[in-house]
């Protein structure tokens, strides 16, 4: 079995031209769980298949009762911004839709830097996954793969 | 889902969440904001993530009872 998320049809104010005059962007944002020591945290993310790393707003590290004081630190870009710290931790992430629940123990980013959602990249989250974006159903499915490392 | 007693109703929440209000949501945009576990509104919502659960604590909300979302601005192109 695997998760399947629908893509978020986003509401644009004007027809897209990447699109063929689309008025929605669709993007593949899914509901997340990120655990700790402390009180876990429920959010949407996005799945990025060209993100290096999972990565999440430091400041739910504190939330969740994760401790960067010590933690390993790297560098990240994106597309269109400049490097910004990371600070990793492991966690726990929870990925379900309606039929099926996966959850396992991965290494994490944390960035103090805005990010408006996180980013569920390849370390942490889609090494564990084979992950199909359908373009045509704008639906994206993950199926756990051998190196899943969860239940 | 179930965390510390909680349960999120997926299919709910995500029926609710697709259908919810257009007009509603937008005046969030470029806003962290708090969904309710069923979906059907929004509780509370923030410049940042930190003002976001701090409105959240404000109002008396289990910030662990809330899926945290951000509203896109319409216009922008994510890359």
């Amino acid at each position: 079995m695997s998760l399947r998320f629908p893509y978020d049809l986003q509401q644009v104010p004007y027809p897209v031209v990447s699109l063929g005059g689309r008025w929605v962007r669709p993007r593949p944002i899914v509901p997340v769980l990120i655990a700790g020591t402390g009180v876990p945290i429920l959010l949407y993310g996005r799945l990025d298949s060209a993100a290096d790393d999972t990565i999440f707003s430091e400041h739910l590290a504190a939330r969740i009762g994760v401790d960067l004081t010590e933690a390993p630190t790297g560098v990240a870009t994106g597309v269109a911004s400049g490097p910004v710290t990371v600070r990793y931790a492991q966690v726990t992430l929870c990925l379900f839709d309606q039929h099926q629940r996966y959850e396992w123990l991965g290494w994490v980013g944390f960035t103090a830097a805005r990010l408006n959602r996180p980013l569920l990249g390849f370390a942490g989250c889609l090494q564990f996954f084979t992950t199909t974006f359908h373009g045509d159903l704008e639906v994206a499915e993950l199926a756990v793969n051998r190196l899943y490392p969860g239940t | 889902m179930n965390q510390n007693g909680h349960r999120l109703d997926y299919a709910l929440h995500m029926e609710n969440r697709r259908n919810f209000p257009r007009d509603e949501l937008n005046r969030f945009i470029g806003k962290h904001i708090a969904f309710s576990f069923d979906g059907s509104r929004i509780v509370a919502s923030g410049e940042d993530l930190r003002e976001l659960e701090a409105n959240l604590v404000a109002a008396g909300i289990d910030p662990s009872r809330v899926v945290f979302d951000y509203v896109d601005p319409p216009d922008l192109v994510i890359l």
